[in-house]
């Protein structure tokens, strides 16, 4: 059985790809939050709690609201079935810095939960998850580099065995001002379907080119 | 169905360097937490389980140079060396592949601007990159960050690849050690127990935090199977409460269904079950969580236990130490008791194992939650026992 990618999303610095196609770009080159905040409001976004998360927590949940625009069938599956897979390189590094300088001086002793929470990396992972109310498998992988080889075992395997019917699943990274973002929403092959594509390590590196 | 037989497992914690020894203090029912004023830790009391370093440095200088290691390197290729050691599969074959888990990996590095190491030293790959060159391991090894869960998780994820004949034989070793970085921020969430956990209890009033390393090593090949009656894994599952970042779900919706899909997996009822590894972490909102999840699987009559209150939470070495523990109490038909539980804590009747047993033990369920909102179940049985 082949599975297929319904939409993806590529975010580099100052630029935004959907389907392949450049959607989104910031001339003003003015920084992250800037540009992930102009795309909050071109996108029509309207989430709260996306001004509370770290940059690593925004920059995938930014891909991940793109990716399900156009895709509310998701969300009307059995949410036990919907799953979050990414993978990174970083961790959750840049947070982990933040917070230790708050530990760091004894005389200027204050660590926060605040920040503290987000010194996890699968933490990405449960803000899409709450968002979208899906509750099916979710795990973070770190690796030096995407890998689409892998990746694709992974997630081809959970929809194959039926644990889930649908996943986002991809890339999401995040370090001193540097970050990367590649999405995709796959889903378990539809007949009807005409220009799929196999959610397959050729393909992937072919569209992340 | 292709069996997927654990072989080989060990463990490195404030209570010895190998499962025998862990084995035998939770046996006994003796902890490993102390009270700790080490002002590289803590800025107030605090207890913790610590491994004793002069001695993991004079283990691992028997294999290796010590300093060449950060000390959670150490640790992990000490007790890969050590379940190596119960085998005769090779590390360097293209079948094997490595699995790790860590939550936090070498952040004592990132609080020491002066350590000897490469800066690249603190992501996580550097990590298994390090402890796969010791082992000349030809395979790229996958590695999971699932906070709480990372042990459970990099189980079930070896099992999968073993399972799609993509290995044959598969190492998976988890640690996390510490430090002032993860004390400070339990802290400061007010989650961090003055005296020793006491999971399940009514006067429980958090954590205790440890640091340790675990592995176990999986493998298809029936002929590298050495027991009679060898444990073997036959189901995993997470999922997500998709509540809350930071606290558990309020119902235990999430790992219900992570309990529901790995018996479904594994092929089991609720009537099939002889033992329970719970999470415990002595938060009043986990433990209480818990409840109502086992519960709602109906596995109340279920025994259970939390280690946390032997070792603390250790982090990406808890659900493989935990796992490792379970199976032992398989090989050795025992049941270890919850210990720091004596008056009931949580709102649902289930049955924590109040004093040690010797029963027959064919089984056991493990589950682990954590925060992002994840939960995990895993189940392991004897070979033929139903």
């Amino acid at each position: 059985m082949e599975n297929y990618i319904s939409k993806y999303c590529i975010i580099k610095p100052n630029e935004v790809f959907v389907d392949g196609n450049l959607e989104f770009s910031n001339q003003e080159q003015d920084g992250f939050g800037a540009f992930m905040k102009s795309i909050y409001k071109h996108k029509e976004i309207k989430y709260p709690k996306y001004f509370k998360m770290d940059n690593l927590c925004k920059v995938a949940f930014i891909a991940s609201e793109i990716i399900l625009k156009g895709n509310e069938h998701i969300k009307e599956l059995n949410p036990t079935k919907v799953g979050v897979i990414l993978q990174n390189s970083h961790s959750s590094i840049d947070t982990d810095t933040k917070y230790n300088e708050t530990i760091k001086d004894k005389s200027n002793y204050f660590p926060s939960p605040a920040v503290f929470v987000y010194t996890l990396p699968n933490v990405m992972i449960g803000e899409i998850c709450i968002r979208n109310k899906f509750q099916g498998e979710n795990t973070c992988f770190i690796a030096k580099e995407f890998n689409p080889e892998f990746i694709s075992d992974y997630v081809n395997d959970l929809l194959d065995s039926g644990k889930l019917d649908a996943c986002i699943t991809g890339w999401s990274d995040y370090v001193d001002g540097e970050y990367n973002a590649m999405l995709f929403l796959v889903e378990k092959s539809k007949e009807n379907k005409k220009d799929n594509i196999s959610f397959k390590p050729e393909f992937i590196n072919q569209l992340i080119k | 169905m292709t069996n997927i037989y654990t072989i080989a497992d060990n463990i490195i914690t404030s209570l010895g360097f190998t499962s025998k020894e862990n084995f035998d203090a939770l046996k006994q029912g003796k902890s490993g937490i102390k009270q700790t004023t080490d002002p590289k830790i803590t800025q107030v009391p605090m207890c913790a389980s610590i491994v004793d370093s002069e001695r993991l440095v004079t283990e691992f200088s028997a294999i290796g140079n010590p300093e060449k290691y950060t000390r959670l390197e150490k640790m992990m290729i000490l007790s890969i060396t050590e379940s190596l050691k119960q085998t005769n599969i090779d590390p360097t074959n293209e079948d094997t592949l490595f699995v790790f888990s860590s939550v936090k990996g070498n952040i004592d590095l990132i609080e020491n601007e002066n350590h000897p190491f490469e800066q690249d030293r603190i992501n996580l790959w550097a990590i298994s990159d390090q402890v796969c060159e010791f082992f000349n391991s030809s395979v790229k090894p996958i590695f999971i960050s699932n906070a709480c869960i990372s042990g459970v998780s990099a189980i079930i994820t070896a099992a999968q690849f073993l399972k799609n004949q993509k290995y044959k034989n598969a190492i998976v070793c988890g640690g996390d050690v510490i430090s002032e970085f993860t004390p400070s921020g339990f802290q400061s969430f007010k989650a961090v127990s003055e005296e020793p956990c006491k999971p399940y209890d009514a006067n429980r009033t958090g954590i205790t935090l440890g640091e340790g390393v675990g592995s176990i090593i999986l493998t298809t090949n029936e002929e590298l199977v050495k027991e009679d009656r060898p444990v073997i894994f036959r189901g995993g599952s997470n999922s997500n409460d998709a509540n809350h970042i930071s606290g558990p779900s309020r119902t235990g919706d999430g790992l219900y269904y992570a309990i529901n899909n790995t018996l479904k997996e594994a092929n089991k009822t609720n009537t099939e079950i002889d033992y329970i590894s719970g999470h415990g972490t002595a938060t009043p909102y986990n433990d209480e969580m818990e409840s109502k999840a086992i519960t709602w699987a109906k596995l109340e009559h279920v025994p259970v236990n939390s280690l946390k209150s032997y070792w603390g939470h250790t982090l990406g070495a808890a659900g493989i130490i935990e796992c490792v523990a379970g199976i032992h109490s398989i090989k050795e038909n025992c049941l270890i008791k919850s210990l720091g539980y004596s008056e009931h804590g949580v709102s649902e009747p289930i049955n924590v194992i109040k004093d040690f047993k010797e029963t027959e033990v064919r089984n056991f369920l493990k589950t682990a939650s954590g925060f992002g909102g994840s939960n995990v179940a895993a189940y392991f049985s004897e070979l033929n026992s139903d």
